[in-house]
Parts: C-alpha cells; sequence; structure tokens
C-alpha cells in the first residue's frame, strides 16, 4: 500500500519535475538551434513525416561554418497541440528559425505567436487564407493554392479539353481550401464545374460521388484529396470505367499514393505538385533521393523536398552571418535561393514558391513524368 | 439506372459485409462482459495490418493471396483479441463497465501509434482475395473482390452460427454471457468463456480488417470510424442482438451508399446520426427489439 | 462529513498552491501554457463529473459542448466584434442552454444509449462546424483578440493562468453548490438504486437537467478560455479526442470526484508533454500510462487519497420524527396487468388499515411483487384502482404517490455509492428525519459508514429506514425477512408491529410464514393473479383453499 503511494508521489515529481524543467539558456559560441515542428501523428503524419525527413536532411548537413542543433516535436492534429509545441520551443530552444506544419489550420494558431516572438516559420502549407493574416514571419517554400491549383485547373482545361469537370474535395483545410481556388481559377477559364462534392477523410467507397459525377455529365475529375483517399478515387474510377480525365492534387505525386493503385488504373491520370524527387533524373536530384532513401527507408516526395529547400535557405541564411531570428527572417525576405526543386524568392508576404508542374502516369509504371511545367505562375519571379 | 443501383449494392454489400464482421465481433464482447470494447475499431485496422505484413512474406505471383492468408489472420487477431482480455479487461473486470471504456481507448491509442510506428503513417493496401477482374451484372462491372469479399464475410457469419449455435464450447459461451452467474455454478469458467469471446471478437475484426485492406486499403488512423459504424450498428440492431447488429451493419451501408449517390456523403452522414437519435427516442430498444435482460 | 471532506480538500489545495508556487517562481511562459490548458481542461471535467460521476450517465456530449462554447467565443468576437469577455458570458450561456436540451431527449434512455445518444449528437456538431460557412469551415475562425478587462490585457502567460484557475477555483464552488443540501445523496441514488429513487419520490428529470446544464456551462466556460488562449477555433476542438481527455480525466481521477479530476488533469494533460522527446512515440507511451492508471487505480486517485485521509467520522446529528398525515385504509381493487402474454393479475386487491399488519402470501408468480409496484407507481395497471382513503393513485406519479405518503422497501435493496448512511437514508427527508429512522431500525451506530460497507442484513433494514425516513403512511415491503437470522427476525417483528401501533399501514409481501403470521393482522393469499382468499390472519389460515393452494404445501415442505 505505501510503497504504492510512495512510487505514485515518485511518479508525480518526477513528472512535475520534467514538465517545468530548467529554461536552457544559450551562449554567444553555442550552436544556433532549429526546432522541427511537424505533425508526424494523426490524419496528416504521412506529409509530416515527408517534412520532418526533409528539414532533417538538410539540418544534419549544414555548410562548412554552420553549426546548429535541432528538436523534433510532433504538433500532432489541432492547433492547441501546434501552439503548445510552439511555445516550448520558443522558451525552451530559442530557435532561429522553425519547420512548421503543413496543416494550415495549425498555421493559423502559430503564426501571430511566432510573430510577436519574430521567428520565422518555414513551413509547406499551401492554405490560402495564411496570406491574410499578413505576418511577416511566414515563409512558404511549397508553392500555394494560388499557384498550383492554376497549373491543375488550366491544364485539365486547356489541354485535356475539361469542360464540365466534377471536383472531389475533402472536408479538411486542405481540401476547402483547394475547392474555392480551383473554383475561381476554373470561373477564369469560363468553366463551371458540374458537381462540387465534399468528402469526409474517413469515406472509403467513391462509387456514390463517381456516379453523381457521370449523371451529371462531368467530362473529367479533379481531385482535392489526401492520399489513401485519392488512390481510392483513382482507382474505383478505373474500375466503375469512369470516362474521362483525372487531374489530382499533389497527394497522388507522393509515391505512396501511387503505390496503392496498380499502374494500369493510374494510366492517363495528372496530378499537380511541385517537383517530384522520383521523375527527376537530374544528377543533384538523383543523390538527394538515394540519400533520402537511404536513410529514412521511403521515397521521398515533393513536401520532403521543399522543407529540405526550405531548411537549406534558413542555413545559407546563417552562413551569410544571420545569428538571431530576426536576421533569418530578414535574409530570407530579401535573398534569392536556388534550390533542388526550384528557384524561390519572397512576393512580399512569404511565399516563396512560384512553380508548379503537371505529373502523369503512363500505365506501365508508377513512376510519373513531367508533363507540363508552370513556371513563376504568379508573376513574382 | 439499373446498372448504377446494382453498381452501388453492390458497393455497398461489400463494404457492409465487413461491417456486418466488426460488429458481430463488437456485440459479442458487450453480451459477453457487458462493456463496450473502444478497442474494436482499432483491433480491424491492425488486422489490416497484419495482412499487409504476412503478404510480404509470401512469394510473388500466387492466384489468391488473400484467401491462403486468411486462417493466419483469424489467428493472429484472436490471439490478439485474448491479449486485449487479459490486459484490458480482466483486471477491471469488478470495475465500472466504464472503467473498461477507457482501458480499452488506452489499448487502442497504443495499437495505432505503435503500428504507425512500426510501418509507417501512409496507407497500405492488403492481399488481393481472388485475382483481379470485373463480371458483368445487369450492365454493371461488379469486380471479383467485391463478389469475394461478400462471399468470404458471408462464410465467417455462417462459421460464427455454426460454432455459437451448434457446438458445446457455443453454447457455453452463450449461456455464460446470458446468465453468468448460473453458467458459473454449472462448472463453467468464466474466465475461458470470456477469453474465448475476445478471441473470437478479435479473429472477426481481424477478418474484416483483411477484406478491407485490399478494396479500401488501411490507415493507422482508421480505427475509430469502424467504431463508430460497429456501435451504431450494436444500437439499431437491438442492444445484445448479435444478428441484429450484423444486419444493421449492412443496412447502414447500403443507406450510406445510396443516400450519398441520391444526395451527398454529408447528408448521408447527417440523416445517419439523426435516424439514430430519432430511432432511440421512439424505439429504444432497437430496429429489431433488445435481447432480453441486457439492458444495464 | 464536512471536517473529513475538508481535510482532504486541505490536502489537495496545499498540493495544488505548492505546485502553483514553483511554477509561477520557475517556470517559463511554456510551463504556464501546459498549466493553463491543465486548468482549462479541469473546468470541463469538472463538469462531467456532475453528469458522468455523479448521475453516472456516460455522455460523450461533454467534447461537444466545449466545442459549442469555444465557437460561441470566436463567433462573438471576430464575426460580431464583441469583447471577449461578452464573448466568454456567451460561451457560458450558449453551451448551458445546449447541454439542457440534450438533457431532454436523452432523459428517458439508459446507460449504453445515452452514450450513443450524445455520440451521435457530438458527431453532428462536428459535421456542423466543419462544413459550415459561418464557423469557417475545416480552417475555422482565427483572429480572436486577447482577453482585456478594461483595457488591461489578461492574455499574457501568468495573467491567463491566474484567470483560468480562479475560474478552476469557481467551478469547484459551483460543483459543491450542484451537489450541496442534500443533492449529493439524491443523485447518488438516482445513479445507483433508479427504483428505490423513484419510489421515494426522487424526481430523475429535473436532477439530469440541473446537471446537463451546469455540465454544459463549464464545458463551455474551458471552451471559451482554449479559444483565448490559441486565438484560433478549428473543428479539432469537436473531435473525440477532447471527449477521451475529459473521460480520462474522469476515471483516473476517481468516479465523481472533482479533487480527484482536477488532480488527474494536473497529471494527464502535461504527460504528453513529458514523453515529448519520443517524438511519433510519445502517444505510445501516454496510452501505456492511461492504460496502466486504470489498472492500477481501479478507484481513481481519489480513492486512493481517502485510503491514505479517510473520512473522519462526522457529527450526527439529533433525531427528529417527521410529521405525518393520518389515513384510515389504503383499498386496492381490481387491479389487472399483462406482460406479453402473461396475465400477471387478474383482479386483484387488498385492503390496508392504519394501525395494521396486512401480509400479501403467495406461491412464486402470483402477482405479489407486480402488486406492490402498481400500487407504488413503478408500473401502470392496464386496470383497476388504488384509493388513499378518498384519493385516487393510479393517475399520480411516483413522486405524487410518496408525498401523499407512500414508502416503498425492495426485495434487494438498491444501495448507493460514496455516501454515508445517514445521507442515504435522507434523500427524501430531513436529517434529523433520517436519524429517528436509522434508530427505529437500529442502525444509529452505523449513521457515518459508507452506506455500500454494510452487510446483507444491515442493506435491509437501511432500505426500510429510507422509506421511513420521510415519514411514510403506508409502508409498503417486499420480503423484508428473507436472508435474515433469527434474532434479526425477532427484531424486525418488533419494529413492523411497532410501526402500525404508531398509525401506519404496514403491508409485507413474504414467504416466511413464521415470521408473518405473528405479526400480521390481515391476510391477503394470491394465486396466479387473483385472490384466493383475504381476512383476519385466522380465518385464511384456515380456509381450505388457501391451505391446499399454498399454506399446506407449506407446513408440508
Amino acid at each position: 500500500m505505501h510503497m504504492t503511494i510512495t512510487r505514485s508521489l515518485m511518479t508525480l515529481s518526477a513528472a512535475v519535475a520534467l514538465a517545468i524543467g530548467m529554461p536552457a539558456t544559450a551562449q554567444a559560441d553555442d550552436p544556433l538551434a532549429v526546432s522541427v515542428l511537424v505533425p508526424i501523428t494523426g490524419f496528416l503524419a504521412l506529409e509530416g513525416t515527408a517534412q520532418r525527413n526533409g528539414a532533417v536532411m538538410a539540418l544534419d548537413n549544414p555548410p562548412e561554418g554552420v553549426r546548429v542543433t535541432y528538436d523534433v516535436a510532433d504538433t500532432a492534429t489541432s492547433p492547441e497541440v501546434a501552439v503548445t509545441a510552439l511555445r516550448r520551443a520558443l522558451d525552451r530552444q530559442k530557435p532561429v528559425a522553425i519547420a512548421a506544419p503543413i496543416f494550415g489550420t495549425q498555421m493559423l494558431a502559430m503564426a501571430p505567436i511566432a510573430d510577436r516572438a519574430d521567428v520565422p516559420l518555414i513551413t509547406v502549407s499551401g492554405t490560402a487564407k495564411l496570406t491574410e493574416l499578413g505576418h511577416d514571419i511566414v515563409f512558404r517554400f511549397f508553392p500555394t493554392d494560388a499557384v498550383v491549383k492554376v497549373a491543375q485547373a488550366r491544364y485539365a482545361v486547356q489541354d485535356l479539353g475539361m469542360k464540365r469537370p466534377a471536383i472531389l474535395f475533402q472536408t479538411t483545410a486542405y481540401g476547402q481550401s483547394g475547392r474555392t481556388e480551383l473554383v475561381r481559377v476554373l470561373g477564369d477559364l469560363g468553366v463551371a464545374p458540374v458537381l462540387e462534392e465534399a468528402i469526409d477523410p474517413g469515406i472509403k467507397d467513391f462509387v456514390p460521388a463517381l456516379e453523381r459525377a457521370a449523371a451529371a455529365g462531368a467530362d473529367g475529375l479533379l481531385l482535392q484529396l489526401h492520399s489513401g483517399p485519392t488512390a481510392l478515387a483513382v482507382r474505383q474510377a478505373h474500375e466503375r470505367g469512369f470516362e474521362g480525365p483525372i487531374v489530382a492534387g499533389s497527394a497522388l505525386h507522393q509515391p505512396t499514393t501511387a503505390a496503392l493503385v496498380e499502374p494500369a488504373a493510374l494510366a492517363g491520370v495528372c496530378a499537380e505538385s511541385a517537383s517530384s524527387p522520383v521523375s527527376d533524373s537530374g544528377a543533384e536530384m538523383a543523390a538527394f533521393a538515394e540519400a533520402y532513401r537511404q536513410r529514412f527507408e521511403a521515397e521521398p516526395d515533393a513536401f520532403a523536398l521543399a522543407q529540405y529547400d526550405g531548411m537549406n535557405m534558413v542555413l545559407a541564411a546563417l552562413a551569410a552571418g544571420a545569428r538571431t531570428a530576426e536576421a533569418v527572417k530578414i535574409w530570407l525576405a530579401g535573398n534569392r535561393f536556388q534550390g533542388l526543386a526550384m528557384e524561390y524568392v519572397s512576393d512580399g508576404t512569404g511565399n516563396m514558391a512560384h512553380d508548379a508542374i503537371i505529373l502523369c502516369y503512363d500505365g506501365l509504371t508508377r513512376t510519373p513524368v513531367v508533363r507540363k511545367r508552370y513556371d513563376n505562375v504568379d508573376g513574382v519571379r | 439506372m439499373i446498372e448504377a443501383t446494382v453498381q452501388l449494392l453492390a458497393t455497398a454489400l461489400a463494404l457492409g459485409s465487413a461491417y456486418a464482421l466488426t460488429a458481430l465481433g463488437f456485440v459479442l464482447i458487450i453480451n459477453a462482459v457487458g462493456a463496450v470494447n473502444f478497442a474494436h475499431g482499432d483491433l480491424v485496422m491492425a488486422g489490416g495490418f497484419v495482412a499487409v505484413a504476412l503478404s510480404l512474406l509470401l512469394p510473388e505471383g500466387l492466384p489468391v493471396p488473400g484467401l491462403i492468408l486468411l486462417p493466419a489472420v483469424l489467428l493472429t487477431m484472436a490471439v490478439g483479441g485474448a491479449a486485449l482480455a487479459a490486459v484490458a479487461y480482466a483486471p477491471l473486470r469488478r470495475s465500472p463497465p466504464v472503467s473498461v471504456f477507457i482501458s480499452t481507448i488506452a489499448v487502442g491509442l497504443i495499437l495505432q501509434h505503435a503500428i504507425s510506428l512500426g510501418a509507417g503513417p501512409q496507407p497500405r493496401v492488403g492481399p488481393s482475395l481472388v485475382g483481379d477482374g470485373l463480371v458483368d451484372l445487369l450492365g454493371a462491372a461488379l469486380s471479383y473482390q467485391q463478389l469475394a469479399t461478400i462471399a468470404v464475410a458471408a462464410v465467417l457469419c455462417l462459421a460464427v452460427h455454426t460454432l455459437l449455435n451448434r457446438t458445446r464450447f457455443g453454447r457455453q459461451l452463450r449461456a455464460a454471457a446470458q446468465d453468468p452467474e448460473m453458467a458459473r455454478a454449472c462448472g463453467i469458467d468464466l474466465r475461458i468463456t470470456i477469453g474465448a469471446t475476445f478471441a473470437l471478437a478479435g479473429a472477426l475484426a481481424g477478418g474484416a480488417g483483411l477484406l478491407l485492406s485490399n478494396q479500401y486499403f488501411v490507415t493507422p488512423t482508421d480505427g475509430a470510424m469502424f467504431m463508430l459504424k460497429a456501435y451504431v450498428a450494436t444500437v439499431i440492431g437491438g442492444w445484445g442482438r448479435i444478428w441484429g447488429a450484423a444486419v444493421a451493419a449492412l443496412c447502414i451501408a447500403v443507406f450510406e451508399v445510396l443516400v450519398a449517390a441520391a444526395v451527398s456523403y454529408l447528408v448521408a452522414e447527417m440523416l445517419l446520426y439523426l435516424g439514430v437519435l430519432a430511432l432511440l427516442m421512439l424505439r429504444p430498444q432497437g430496429l429489431f427489439g433488445e435481447a432480453e435482460g441486457r439492458r444495464a | 462529513m464536512r471536517l473529513a471532506v475538508h481535510r482532504r480538500g486541505l490536502a489537495y489545495v496545499m498540493l495544488f498552491l505548492t505546485a502553483g508556487a514553483v511554477l509561477l517562481g520557475a517556470g517559463d511562459a511554456y510551463a504556464m501554457r501546459v498549466a493553463t490548458l491543465v486548468g482549462t481542461y479541469a473546468i470541463a471535467a469538472i463538469g462531467f463529473q456532475l453528469v458522468f460521476g455523479r448521475l453516472g450517465l456516460l455522455a460523450l456530449s461533454q467534447g461537444a459542448l466545449f466545442a459549442i462554447g469555444a465557437y460561441a467565443l470566436a463567433l462573438s468576437s471576430v464575426h460580431w466584434g464583441w469583447p471577449p469577455v461578452l464573448g466568454l458570458v456567451l460561451s457560458v450561456v450558449v453551451p448551458a442552454l445546449a447541454g439542457a436540451l440534450v438533457a431532454v431527449p436523452i432523459a428517458r434512455l439508459e446507460s449504453h444509449y445515452v452514450a450513443l445518444a450524445t455520440l451521435g449528437l457530438a458527431q453532428l456538431v462536428l459535421l456542423a462546424v466543419t462544413n459550415l460557412e459561418v464557423t469557417g469551415g475545416a480552417n475555422g475562425l482565427y483572429g480572436i483578440p486577447p482577453l482585456t478587462v478594461f483595457g488591461f490585457d489578461l492574455s499574457d502567460s501568468w495573467r491567463m493562468l491566474a484567470v483560468v484557475w480562479v475560474a478552476v477555483a469557481m467551478a469547484l464552488c459551483v460543483f459543491a453548490w450542484a451537489t450541496g443540501a442534500g443533492r449529493a445523496g439524491r443523485l447518488a441514488t438516482l445513479r445507483d438504486a433508479p427504483h428505490a429513487a423513484l419510489a421515494l419520490g426522487l424526481d430523475p428529470i429535473s436532477n439530469r437537467l440541473l446537471a446537463f446544464t451546469v455540465a454544459g456551462a463549464l464545458a463551455g466556460l474551458a471552451g471559451g478560455f482554449q479559444a483565448l488562449g490559441l486565438g484560433v477555433v478549428s473543428p479539432a476542438v469537436a473531435r473525440f479526442d477532447v471527449m477521451i481527455t475529459l473521460l480520462a480525466i474522469a476515471v483516473v481521477g476517481g468516479r465523481g470526484s472533482v479533487w480527484g479530476a482536477v488532480t488527474a488533469a494536473a497529471i494527464l494533460v502535461p504527460l504528453p508533454e513529458v514523453f515529448r522527446g519520443l517524438e511519433q512515440a510519445y502517444l505510445l507511451a501516454y496510452g501505456v500510462m492511461l492504460l496502466a492508471a486504470v489498472v492500477a487505480l481501479p478507484t481513481g486517485i481519489d480513492g486512493l487519497v481517502r485510503r491514505v485521509l479517510p473520512d473522519a467520522p462526522a457529527p450526527t446529528p439529533t433525531p427528529a420524527a417527521p410529521k405525518s398525515r393520518k389515513i384510515s385504509v389504503l383499498r386496492v381493487e381490481r387491479v389487472a396487468k399483462r406482460f406479453g402474454g402473461v396475465q400477471a393479475l387478474d383482479g386483484a386487491g387488498f385492503d390496508a388499515r392504519a394501525g395494521e399488519v396486512t401480509g400479501i402470501i403467495g406461491a412464486n408468480g402470483s402477482g405479489k411483487t407486480t402488486l406492490l409496484n402498481i400500487v407504488t407507481g413503478l408500473e401502470t395497471a392496464d386496470a383497476g384502482v388504488v384509493r388513499l382513503d378518498a384519493i385516487p393513485l393510479l393517475n399520480h406519479s411516483p413522486r405524487a404517490r410518496a408525498g401523499l405518503g407512500l414508502a416503498r422497501g425492495f426485495q434487494h435493496p438498491e444501495i448507493p455509492g460514496g455516501i454515508d448512511v445517514l445521507a442515504t437514508v435522507s434523500v427524501a427527508a430531513t436529517l434529523g428525519a433520517g436519524m429517528a429512522a436509522l434508530e427505529r431500525v437500529g442502525l444509529a451506530g452505523r449513521a457515518r459508514v459508507p452506506a455500500t460497507s454494510l452487510g446483507p442484513a444491515e442493506r435491509r433494514r437501511l432500505d426500510i429506514a429510507r422509506a421511513l425516513a420521510a415519514g411514510p403512511t403506508i409502508l409498503l415491503l417486499d420480503e423484508p425477512a428473507s436472508g435474515l437470522g433469527a434474532g434479526e427476525r425477532a427484531d424486525l417483528a418488533v419494529l413492523l408491529c411497532a410501526l402500525a401501533k404508531s398509525g401506519m399501514a404496514v403491508v409485507v409481501v413474504e414467504h416466511g410464514m413464521d415470521f408473518l403470521l405473528p405479526i400480521a393482522d390481515r391476510l391477503v393469499c394470491l394465486d396466479a393473479g387473483r385472490v384466493l382468499a383475504a381476512g383476519p390472519t385466522d380465518a385464511v389460515c384456515r380456509d381450505p383453499a388457501v391451505i391446499a393452494a399454498y399454506l399446506g404445501t407449506e407446513s408440508a415442505s
């Protein structure tokens, strides 16, 4: 009995001591700290893990003369956890930059706090709303919906000749934001979608949506879905014999998504993305892809690469002499950086990436080829 | 029109038959110990991952990998179910049922995150039951997979029915569930019957996981959705009614697919929950009536 | 009881004040943020303990009410430009009303149905906030201004911490109010002894309504603080995760204990933070710890503390016998009741006169208990008349019948957990009356022990005392002597005779003839739902039909 109490009390006091801890104090010649706060559990774990891998790859290989330490923490699926993780990082690690979640809702909560601390957030989140807040510490290394959705819609309408597309979008921040953008761009192109269907991430069965698309006379599908649902939609459209092209969102370009579907079902299916590390045959990219496979036993995707490029730009800022978070922020806002995927430069609101590509599958392999490039879509660079 | 309906119904039945297996296992545990097993959805998910893992051990190019693996998945998950009983039920059998609620939620968390850690967060595709191919029925293209899913689920249900009604052991299980005191007095070891029930529920969840994993993939976060469907089915089918729950699960899938095709997914989901609430208000004993004396 | 609670409460208060001092002294903004979160969840969990712990309803809507509170604050401040202080008021009022609305439809439901109904409601809330335009869809609402009062910014880390923990203290007071004035006993009785509660005239609906409203208000307040602390509200607050956290806090804290809940919140909410270094594995570790806590602490943290700091015996009040009305006769005539294919009662009836013990005998299944249930209102009759003097009873609710002086003892007494013997008997009476009732049944010495610690014979006496406490004019007992030893039966016989002598009408359903015959003034013998014989005890005992059908076999056996 008493043993139990003593043990419980010891556990409790240990927990309290750990939770309170002592804030780390940074010395002048200490290595600089970077925090990696991304969703590595929950429904965005796939994208978040790619982010973490890309960031870690960059931070483990800093340029000559730059010493960084980093900590990885999960932001899970809620703004609450993200904000707590951010507070912890700001107080305990005093980072000069933070790799921040792809999850737009978490970014909306984190941005004001990071702004007050004046620490730059390096993210691949594409949510349009983020720009509206006007925080100068958000830097996005994946093209926003305003770029990639333009590529997706233009390719569907101008190259594939869709006139009556159906949009299937997820009931998440990613899906809803992309859908709004798609409808806007389609409107500019003089096309109105015949169906816009909201799909919960838990839905396994796309036949009803496909039936409704067919009934509405859709001549093509535009997908704005996460990884698993994208694969389900593509496969069931193939089995169901849906006639008409499919242009998916960037989830399809992730090798883990394509791995779920037989190559035959992918024939003629295209997707937008910022890059495709597995498709690119350049020497540097091939080296990156190989190193990534070695290290993480997984195929690299555009999110990993964008986060890798972003952290490399931070490291470039440090190499250029930035020692504080504010200096890093100013350097990121004022310089160009040639990354592996593309050249990055801020549009004045922290949007660094301006190129998009369209990838298509030939039906024989699961590795897509770059069909079309949409460079400098927003005319910034 | 007919072909679309046939197509939709086939899809709904394939999905629904896997849900029925899930609900079956769920309600067996409710009957045996009067507690809700909140890890049940995660058991289904785990079954899917066991199938994926085992399929990696098989040589490439086998004609029916899913069918070959089915016994192994059932067995593994039966052991998993028994382990669940040992860890999350046995120590709490004298506590209020809600303690089991929490302990199984904890086991669900453990399963979800252990699998995510071991296998990665990405969706996986399980072994196919039979070869790929399509059958033409009234103009609708039905895949071999869908038909095999329905067939396997039906066979498993029949097996459970036979076990419970035709074997001495099954009768012991049912007796222990209906009146534990009387069963104990008759010399039935409740620890064994309860462990066996959890094992059976685990096996059924594993079967459902295998069936779903090929057509619908499997992700570590899938558990909650399966759990919710089973819970709703159990109430609609009448609390504690084994076959009521299975039939209700099938009906839910058909309802959802048809409403989603006619209106939208959103409306389908909303109507399902509104329907459940209305049912609880108007007919709390479920559509098929409540099993006698099961109300806690 | 009061002192004992204070002793434990004092220990908890000391613990939290110490933790708070350490935090303010050494903690950084992050530690304070975690402590603020602890307070936020503690507030919602305190409300949940009322519904779940005290009323025993597994209401899975508490997380959704939390979300409604968060959205109420966000909508009012972002869309309508209200100051956050007014928003906080809204985030209390709206979920309180929503909680009351939840209570109404589920008021008739039991156990698992409550869980699923509330889960369904929670899913609908999640669907709505994810897909509605006005709630900002999946992105949610952002740009919630910081909490300011008269231009004074309270959003700073330690100030917000102080505000939230003052609110925790207020929530504890609200809980104390909601369970005060004897309500703790009534809630425990409604939870663990629903039939006895009904017979005693306790009102489940109004108690549920109160508990849900308070729980909703507290959940909403917590949600409001959550929104203020984050500056954004998204559908994540409506997901089941919040509910799981609250449920875990309630169970690990100890069912129904608010202090346990606050302590559990202080352990469970920072726990993921402690394991943060494990990267992906931290939620795995959290799951393992949660499982270990539930298995190792079956009565929760408060149960553990209770064993270390047990209740010191509280003073017992002076007995004060209740005033009771005077009646002359309860007349039950031609009552019929059918269950499915079985005619349980077929025109049965009896008269019970004040000052007499009326015995009802009959074989198993002859309808004795059903007859008592119909008289007290636990079951409805298909036909028949029940009159208390001139007052027809069958149209009255059980509550009204209890008010008219009907009281009921049960064959299997239901004993509520978590309250002492005196509180158990006093649920429908004053403490003084309860004490007087305990004295009558000889349990006065056990007044301050937990009711669940009583043995079977004592439980039976407790059940009778509970019925006596309100000063009934009619006492109906269902096999009160079964399972008692010879001495206890003699005591009970003396008690029943004394009660009758004091002017009460005592009705006893009983198998044991050796117990009943000496004390019964009149007997009614039922057979297959009909009256076989009725009249003075001697006359009925000599009735050939009764001897053939019942007494004969009894004496032969």
